[in-house]
């Protein structure tokens, strides 16, 4: 039934009767709620215990924008795209059961990536919880670990609050995903009009942390005393919006910065401070002077294990400094000298006034001695190869052809790793990655979200072949909506990290990794998108700029060598010392 | 080392605050010896949790950062041993009868 013709307006003519109340739907009520928290854009799929939202939605669209994505992982992925480069919390919508379910990994996803979601569920009637009812799941417990904070509403008059209360933890503190799931009956309920207002306080919640003088003072002697001090930055520059104060930071103390994956596109990459990428195929010269500095500044980050290897042979000789949001993070994973428990803005606003002035040009010269190795052992060939493509000088075109400006969203794999070494990112926000999570299947999703987010930004989606396989499903999202993005697919026929590491630690054992593809041209022309294939390096470049002018979306499939590997790579178990150049010879 | 520890924790009493809490000792794998839990008596929308642990110093420390960082929880605290738990648990026994 249409949900605006329930509402009650009756009036005789030729009396003026006391204004009735005009009632409204749970479903409505959702609506308006999302509309006064500033939401123009919703990702989602309907089904049978969502339909009375989708309902009513009919009659928001000069307010509310719904993309019919193709499964509900590509809804929450889309969304995670948007939150990422727009930095508003993404909107999802799916129905009950395996609706709900299919959200599950892309909650972990931004649970670990800190990314801003309010995913909206149906749930079957409040009297049949409980009973196995058809498409019926626990969604609340099943997503109590992946989410920042769930919960279930049984009553249409709860719904503005639940809402109000989801947007303000989804995008408050450290970001994350919320879940808010909404029974049939409650959407259906008819109720007076509630009038929405912001959360703003939780009583048990605290998302904003005192910042304390004394961590700040204590943090200021040590850089001040250092002589090798290393920042380390991390995705909570971009969150907080502190990437003009380490630029003034880093200028002022003199101190190289280094990025993590998540990091990158919080300081230039083609700043004289910038030092490289961090982890387990980051530059050698950050891996390496980890080891060697006196005060190691970790901002915004989290010490994960793809950044530390071996956490007992990392930076023992240093003191850290710790700067973070989330209490929790802190001594959870390095133990810090100085913990500075506040927003990272805040914190560098801080020191900035209470650090001197400083250089530290030999320091600095370190990492280029050391950057310089890697670029004649790797660099050098990957860039110049003789044989077939390399993922490397795709993205080093790719890179220069864009000057480092588009949006690149990666799946997970070689091709993430190469795009995170060698795109040189300049902007906040312009890499959108899975990290934490390792979601193959993230980027194609991500990158409709992106582009919506920013439209007006050139997007890039640079996926390995089994990873857009996973949710190719959405091409046919970007044919509904012509959604104007550019999809790289990197064809290696392998799932080639894991084969990577066959070769490397299992003594080239490839078990299940080698792939029969299809025709991914015709695949994307089956879908309406212009789409190319490239095999040779005569027609690379111009494949690329024919790609990246277009102003349709465009699909291009560079065949690049099956069994490349990206280095450098701390072997995993080792030390970031023992960061590995080539392939051993043993 | 692995001691006994109690742990203590205020929380608001909404739905499944007491599964987000377990969730988090289970997923670290810290031994639950004994739980009791109950809504407060003069306020029902506040609940306390107390849990005899069997765990290590660092870790008690870090899980009651996690739990703290859970949106319903107030605070946790924790004290060395079991002779806080007898007594905590008596107390809220008998606030319960």
């Amino acid at each position: 039934m249409d949900a605006l013709l329930t509402k009650t307006k009756v009036a005789d003519a030729g009396t003026t009767p006391a204004q009735p109340k005009i009632k409204i739907t749970g479903s409505e009520a959702l609506l308006n709620s999302l509309v006064e928290e500033g939401v123009d854009l919703i990702f989602g799929y309907p089904g049978g215990a969502i339909m009375p939202v989708y309902d009513a939605l009919y009659h928001y669209a000069d307010r509310l924008t719904h993309i019919l994505v193709r499964h509900e992982q590509g809804a929450i992925h889309a969304a995670q795209g948007f939150a990422r480069v727009t930095g508003k919390a993404g909107v999802v919508f799916a129905t009950s059961g395996p609706g709900a379910t299919n959200l599950v990994t892309g909650l972990a996803d931004a649970l670990i990536d800190s990314t801003p979601l309010v995913c909206i569920t149906g749930q079957v009637f409040a009297h049949l919880l409980g009973t196995d009812a058809f498409q019926e799941c626990d969604v609340v417990n099943t997503t109590i670990p992946v989410t920042k904070w769930n919960v279930q509403v049984t009553e249409a008059k709860d719904i503005a609050g639940a809402v109000a209360k989801a947007f303000f933890i989804a995008n408050s503190g450290r970001p994350g995903p919320v879940l808010v799931d909404i029974t049939k009956n409650a959407q259906n309920e008819m109720i007076e009009p509630v009038k929405h207002v912001r959360c703003e306080n939780i009583r048990t919640y605290k998302p904003k942390p005192v910042m304390q003088q004394s961590q700040v003072d204590a943090a200021a002697a040590l850089i001040n005393g250092a002589k090798k001090p290393y920042i380390l930055a991390g995705q909570g520059i971009l969150l907080s919006g502190a990437t003009e104060e380490l630029k003034a930071f880093s200028e002022k103390t003199g101190i190289p910065v280094a990025s993590t994956l998540l990091g990158l596109g919080a300081f230039p990459t083609n700043h004289p401070n910038y030092v490289g990428f961090l982890g387990m195929h980051g530059n050698y010269g950050p891996n390496l002077n980890t080891n060697q500095c006196d005060v190691l500044i970790a901002v915004g980050m989290r010490f994960d294990d793809r950044v530390t290897g071996n956490v007992s042979k990392y930076a023992k000789q240093a003191k850290v400094i710790h700067i973070e949001i989330d209490k929790a993070e802190i001594n959870k994973i390095i133990k810090a000298d100085v913990a500075v428990h506040a927003d990272a803005k805040e914190s560098l606003t801080a020191l900035l006034k209470k650090c001197n002035a400083n250089k530290h040009e030999e320091w600095i010269d370190s990492f280029t001695k050391l950057n310089d190795i890697e670029y004649e052992k790797v660099i050098v060939k990957e860039f110049n190869p003789s044989g077939v493509l390399t993922m490397a000088e795709v993205i080093n075109h790719l890179s220069n052809f864009t000057k480092g400006e588009a949006i690149v969203v990666t799946d997970v794999g070689q091709h993430q790793m190469t795009t995170s070494r060698y795109y040189k990112y300049k902007e906040p926000r312009t890499n959108v990655t899975s990290g934490g999570a390792g979601t193959m299947g993230f980027a194609l999703p991500a990158a409709i979200g992106a582009k919506l987010g920013i439209p007006q930004k050139q997007v890039v989606a640079v996926i390995g072949d089994g990873g857009y396989q996973m949710t190719v499903q959405e091409l046919g999202t970007i044919m509904q909506y012509k959604i104007p993005v550019k999809i790289i697919v990197l064809n290696n026929n392998f799932l080639g990290m894991v084969r990577q590491w066959q070769q490397l630690f299992h003594d080239k054992r490839y078990s299940f990794t080698e792939m029969q593809n299809p025709d991914f041209v015709k695949l994307a022309e089956a879908y309406s998108i212009p789409a190319k294939k490239v095999e040779d390096r005569e027609h690379l470049q111009g494949a690329l700029r024919e790609m990246l002018a277009a102003t349709t979306p465009y699909f291009l499939e560079v065949v690049v060598g099956k069994e490349d590997n990206v280095f450098p790579m701390v072997p995993a178990g080792s030390g970031v010392s023992d960061v590995l150049l080539e392939a051993p010879t043993n | 080392m692995k001691q006994d520890f109690t742990l203590e924790i205020t929380s608001d009493n909404n739905f499944s605050v007491l599964n987000r809490i377990v969730n988090i000792l289970n997923r670290r794998r810290v031994r639950i010896k004994k739980l009791i839990a109950h809504e407060d008596e003069s306020d029902f929308k506040r609940g306390v949790a107390v849990v005899l642990l069997f765990t290590t110093a660092d870790m008690i420390e870090k899980v009651k950062h996690q739990l703290e960082k859970l949106i319903e929880v107030e605070h946790a605290v924790y004290y060395e041993g079991s002779r806080e738990y007898c007594e905590l648990s008596s107390k809220h026994t008998a606030q319960i009868v």
